[in-house]
């Protein structure tokens, strides 16, 4: 069955490339192009169960007609990895987003450190680079032993462009130094366990926000809206409660509590998903409705509350 | 002896365009695919596109709509998005399946036309979605906005090419 607002792909390569690591590559059903990705971007994995698992892409993203992916079997996580590992097979379907964020590859020196498989989305940054011609970046991957990915690490290496610093037989380099150690202008991104990430973060405190990234797997932030509040959206005809969080979707809280609303413009133009109010003040925001249609409609594509509780007659 | 009332009876809307640019694409999101040419099955879509009728791959393929076999875009809208906006958005951006050029598309709803060796009837406006602001990463919504197309059905198939003329019935 299709899912709304997702691309659909079909595992089309699962390879072992590393303890306990697979990679996943995923390509459209009928080969055809996926939507364009920027180095390192993000994909969230829509996985039975209701799952959402969000992992870099590590391919070259001038690779049109695929995603691919890493993933480390994590026993002690959540559950994901370890439903990709050991339940996903070649030819399986599988629906994702839209790729989002990435890796920022201005210009100048590029400095990437990583920690085990946190090399996935500087791979994919590396490859792309390269593809435009440019070789003005190092890679640091720290690894308890052999790195995962170590097939698409080793050509790095032996062009000098990466190094392996393997933990269980050298110290750990300090962050510090290798930080030290980039020409002046340089951007330096990091992704790995959060202690690193940590360590990273205050290694680059006084750095420009623009030269310094940090791989967080956060979904981007929404656009502050000053009149966004919390508030309880209630539903007269089941008595569903839905707490809706401070400049959430209406639509969304819906649709994610089961309400049959039917989104269309996803801007309050088209008037599709109208639905009619009981109590409570709603802030409209639609272009569609008129004075008299406010008095009992909203279209919850765009609308918010202005107080604490709004019943719909859902 | 001579009169000043207008002939009303006789106004007609007569035009010849341009078919410019042709693109389908299989699924939703995907980027849609340039053709040289795209075959029209009446009262059903276009071979290989998302919303041909029995494939339902499109974004808003869960709510079936008899007349969005084929929709169409006015280059000039392009040009205005650039002209007014400073917004480049190309014709593989739009996400309709055919961009004219001197066509008056939204004059044209309840109205039949030929498009190539084809014969449209126009069904309705094309509405904005934000869902295209989501695949382009472009804020486009706003200035989409009665300007996005135009949603036909398929009264007569057949093969449609860059270059082919539209006209009028």
């Amino acid at each position: 069955m299709r899912r709304h607002s997702a691309i659909l792909t079909r595992v089309t390569a699962i390879e072992e490339v590393g303890e306990g690591v697979k990679r996943f590559t995923l390509q459209d059903p009928e080969g055809w192009e996926l939507p364009p990705a920027r180095p390192g971007a993000h994909l969230d994995l829509f996985l039975p169960g209701g799952l959402i698992r969000t992992y870099s892409l590590c391919g070259p993203p001038h690779a049109k007609d695929r995603y691919v992916i890493a993933v480390k079997r994590e026993v002690e996580g959540r559950g994901g990895s370890m439903l990709l590992h050991d339940q996903v097979k070649c030819g399986d379907e599988m629906h994702v987003s839209l790729p989002r964020g990435g890796v920022p590859l201005g210009a100048g020196f590029h400095l990437f450190v990583a920690g085990g498989i946190g090399v996935t989305p500087f791979l994919s940054a590396a490859s792309a680079l390269l593809a435009q011609g440019r070789s003005d970046f190092r890679l640091h991957v720290m690894s308890r032993g052999t790195p995962p990915l170590a097939d698409q690490i080793a050509p790095l290496v032996a062009s000098g462009l990466a190094q392996v610093h393997d933990t269980t037989r050298i110290a750990r380099p300090r962050l510090a130094d290798m930080l030290a150690g980039a020409p002046e202008g340089a951007s330096a991104a990091c992704c790995g366990p959060v202690p690193m990430l940590e360590d990273f973060s205050s290694l680059t405190d006084g750095w420009p926000a623009e030269r310094v990234h940090l791989e967080l797997f956060v979904p981007p932030p929404l656009v502050p809206d000053p009149d966004a509040r919390a508030y309880t959206l209630v539903l007269a005809k089941s008595g569903l409660e839905i707490e809706v969080p401070a400049g959430a979707s209406m639509a969304d809280a819906l649709s994610a509590a089961g309400a049959d609303v039917h989104v269309s413009c996803g801007g309050g133009i088209c008037g599709t998903c109208a639905v009619t109010y009981l109590e409570g003040t709603p802030l409209h925001r639609d272009r569609c409705l008129s004075p008299t249609e406010r008095g009992h409609k909203l279209m919850p594509c765009v609308a918010q509350s202005a107080g604490e509780r709004l019943v719909l007659e859902l | 002896m001579l009169t000043l009332q207008p002939s009303v009876e006789t106004a007609t809307l007569a035009f010849t365009g341009v078919v410019r640019h042709l693109h389908i694409t299989a699924r939703a999101f995907l980027p849609m695919r340039a053709m040289e040419e795209i075959k029209l099955i009446a009262g059903k879509g276009i071979e290989g596109d998302r919303y041909m009728i029995g494939r339902e791959q499109g974004f808003y393929s869960d709510r079936p709509e008899d007349g969005r076999q084929v929709t169409l875009f006015e280059i000039e809208t392009l040009e205005a998005l650039k002209r007014d906006h400073k917004i480049d958005l190309g014709p593989e951006e739009h996400r309709r399946n055919v961009t004219v050029e001197g066509v008056p598309l939204n004059h044209l709803v309840g109205r039949r036309f030929w498009l190539g060796e084809t014969l449209l009837e126009a069904t309705r406006l094309s509405i904005p979605c934000r869902h295209i602001e989501e695949i382009t990463g472009k804020v486009i919504f706003d200035p989409l906005i009665n300007r996005s197309g135009l949603n036909c059905r398929i009264l007569e198939g057949g093969t449609v090419r860059i270059g082919d003329l539209v006209r009028s019935l």
